[in-house]
């Protein structure tokens, strides 16, 4: 037995103790909400966020160093840990992308591109009570604020209040902005909004009970969109139900959402059901999402997903559909590889509803 | 089968799961419907090629792209694309993100936000469509272009838009309508007509808002002064600045009696503004604003 392999065992060790404390307080999230499913952790688990995504927390952190990648550095735990100061976790995500899309008698496009780079900050001003946290979107295109809020509470567990600018809580937080499920409900990544979020934290429980402006009502100065949802999160599977309404001056507008989560040996299930009724276009629309996430090996994920969107109900023949199949590849920390293929299906005379792309991702986080 | 080997098969039967499922979901034939997915019109007219004006731009752009998300109460900035929308949100309109420049500014193509976002270059967010070039296409610099060209030409609105301006002078709509409730204090009023305004009557008019007692419907408690004002960008629109925040409680607008509530328009028309009430004073909207500032 050599060195290095009693290292790795230590490193493993340590890692296998973080999970079991994390599972066992089943308290402190994930843009990627397969690994949750996996592990069956709630997003707060592994991100400070207790909604999920952004700044990834200390466990969080030690997942991503040690447990995601196909290769454990002999030093990995010794690398970097988020914390600036005892008070100030820094983080953030870069994903660089090569894509190539077609769509019938439309000329191929291709591109490189900078997809996104945010950095997240949370300083904690008193520990577990009170804390302010930002999510910046640095490029492209200069810098825009996504979140920025004060919590109080303990959003490990308890009750907590965030006021100021944050992302809804409403169905899966996928990677993915552009999944059908994220663009009719509206409520994604992209798409935070300006108001307070009450929350509680327990146990298996999540849930979440928000009031804020509402997207329809940024220039109109009227209205208020009220948000809430209930999520009961098991070691294999998980279930949430969300719902949401904004009264506008344009029209009021109310959405309704299932989604679950379980795991099959090495593969986890993710599904949502969304309902949308949109007084202001006098539409109801349906939007659905299956995705398996299938860990081959350790740092290696294959994820297959089907999508449906029904943009009007009352008119028949216009649904469309999506379905995906990206290749990831971890093989260091905070370094992970993607390439995949994606094919839209919809009306035979709408030729964006046919595109086709393959794409090819680098994604840097820390 | 032994418990190991049926472990071994619960992936390969969850994934012939999916695959079952994925082809149980089909997409539309697309039978009797246009190519942005809506129904056809007995007698309607067919897809207009792309062309620098709005009704092409609405029809080939902003239809079957935009509107996929900014349509109705969840529209990104409360920018909604649809066709109903679309040009009184553009044309003239500040941006959210910038509010510096306007959505569109009639005949600057360079300093209209909507094309910084298209072209990418923006100094805020994404460039549309949202997920470009990753998952659809960019819009091409061609068909940029015919949007450049559109604003370059003044931004004119769509042909049956255009019909109505050799109408009647009338008001095509009120922001916030009578028996609106909003939520905090409104920053502006907006009175949107169907043609350009006469900006040199202005000075000849002057508003107030109103606050009613509670419960009562014509018992003023309070009266707030107002700023009228046409954006030079377009001169449909008559915007109505409180002269300081709206508290909580019913108000209404109301033409000052010693005022005309006869608005022209630059051929001359005039149309009237209001309701008259009980003291023969013309009330625009009566609303509610529901919460303090």
């Amino acid at each position: 037995m050599n060195q290095r392999f009693i290292k790795n065992r230590h490193l493993l060790l340590t890692a296998l103790m973080l999970t079991i404390a994390a599972l066992l307080r089943a308290a402190p999230a994930a843009a990627e909400p397969y690994l949750a499913v996996l592990e069956g952790y709630k997003c707060n688990v592994c991100h400070v966020n207790p909604t999920g995504g952004g700044l990834r927390n200390q466990f969080g952190l030690t997942y991503a160093k040690v447990l995601l990648p196909a290769e454990t550095l002999d030093n990995a735990l010794d690398s970097w840990d988020g914390k600036l100061t005892d008070r100030l976790r820094v983080g953030g995500d870069l994903r660089a992308d090569w894509t190539r899309v077609t769509a019938p008698n439309t000329a191929s496009q291709q591109a490189f591109s900078l997809e996104q780079f945010r950095v997240y900050a949370d300083l904690t001003l008193i520990p577990d009570r009170l804390g302010i946290y930002v999510d910046e979107q640095i490029a492209p295109n200069g810098s825009q604020n996504e979140e920025a809020y004060v919590r109080y509470g303990n959003p490990t567990d308890g009750f907590y209040v965030k006021g100021g600018q944050f992302y809804l809580p409403f169905g899966w937080r996928l990677q993915d902005q552009t999944a059908f499920v994220r663009q009719v409900s509206g409520i994604n990544m992209t798409t935070p909004d300006k108001g307070v979020e009450l929350g509680y934290e327990h146990a298996a429980w999540s849930a979440q009970f928000d009031v804020t402006n509402g997207a329809a009502n940024a220039t109109t100065g009227s209205g208020y969109q009220v948000t809430t949802q209930v999520g009961y999160t098991k070691p294999i599977w998980r279930v949430g139900i969300a719902g949401s309404s904004t009264q506008s001056s344009a029209g009021d507008r109310r959405m309704g959402g299932l989604f679950a989560g379980v795991k099959t040996g090495p593969i986890a299930w993710l599904a949502e059901g969304d309902i949308v009724h949109d007084d202001s276009i006098g539409r109801s629309l349906v939007a659905g999402l299956l995705e398996g996430d299938w860990r081959l090996l350790k740092g290696h994920n294959l994820k297959l997903t089907a999508e449906y969107s029904d943009p009007d109900r009352a008119v028949r023949n216009n649904q469309e559909t999506r379905y995906s199949v990206v290749y990831e590849y971890t093989p260091l920390p905070f370094l992970q590889l993607r390439a995949g293929y994606r094919h839209y299906f919809g009306i035979p005379q709408n030729n964006q509803q046919h595109q086709q792309a393959i794409l090819a991702e680098l994604h840097g986080y820390f | 089968m032994n418990s190991r080997q049926s472990h071994r098969s619960l992936p390969f039967r969850s994934a012939a799961a999916l695959c079952v499922l994925l082809v149980a979901a089909c997409a539309g034939n697309g039978e009797g419907l246009d190519a942005n997915g809506r129904p056809l019109v007995p007698g309607g007219s067919p897809t207009l090629p792309l062309s620098a004006d709005f009704e092409s731009i609405q029809e080939n752009i902003f239809t079957p792209i935009c509107s996929v998300c900014h349509v109705g109460g969840g529209a990104p900035e409360g920018l909604r694309l649809d066709a109903a929308d679309s040009y009184s949100l553009l044309v003239g309109v500040p941006s959210t993100e910038v509010p510096s420049l306007l959505r569109v500014k009639p005949a600057d193509p360079d300093n209209s936000y909507i094309i910084q976002k298209l072209e990418g270059h923006a100094a805020v967010g994404m460039q549309m469509p949202f997920g470009c070039p990753n998952t659809q296409p960019c819009l091409t610099t061609s068909t940029i272009a015919f949007i450049r060209q559109w604003i370059t030409n003044g931004a004119p609105p769509a042909a049956p838009a255009a019909a109505a301006v050799n109408g009647a002078l009338s008001v095509t709509s009120i922001v916030p309508d009578s028996m609106e409730s909003v939520q905090g204090p409104p920053p502006q009023m907006m009175v949107a007509f169907n043609h350009e305004l006469d900006v040199s009557q202005l000075a000849t008019h002057s508003m107030h808002f109103e606050k009613l007692a509670a419960g009562a419907t014509s018992t003023v408690v309070e009266q707030v002064a107002a700023r009228i004002e046409v954006s030079s960008a377009n001169l449909r629109a008559l915007m109505i600045w409180p002269a300081r925040p709206l508290t909580a409680g019913r108000y209404r607008l109301v033409i000052d009696a010693a005022s005309s509530s006869r608005f022209s328009d630059i051929a001359g028309q005039t149309v009237a503004l209001g309701t008259p009430d009980e003291r023969g004073q013309a009330v625009i909207s009566t609303f509610d604003v529901e919460v303090n500032p």
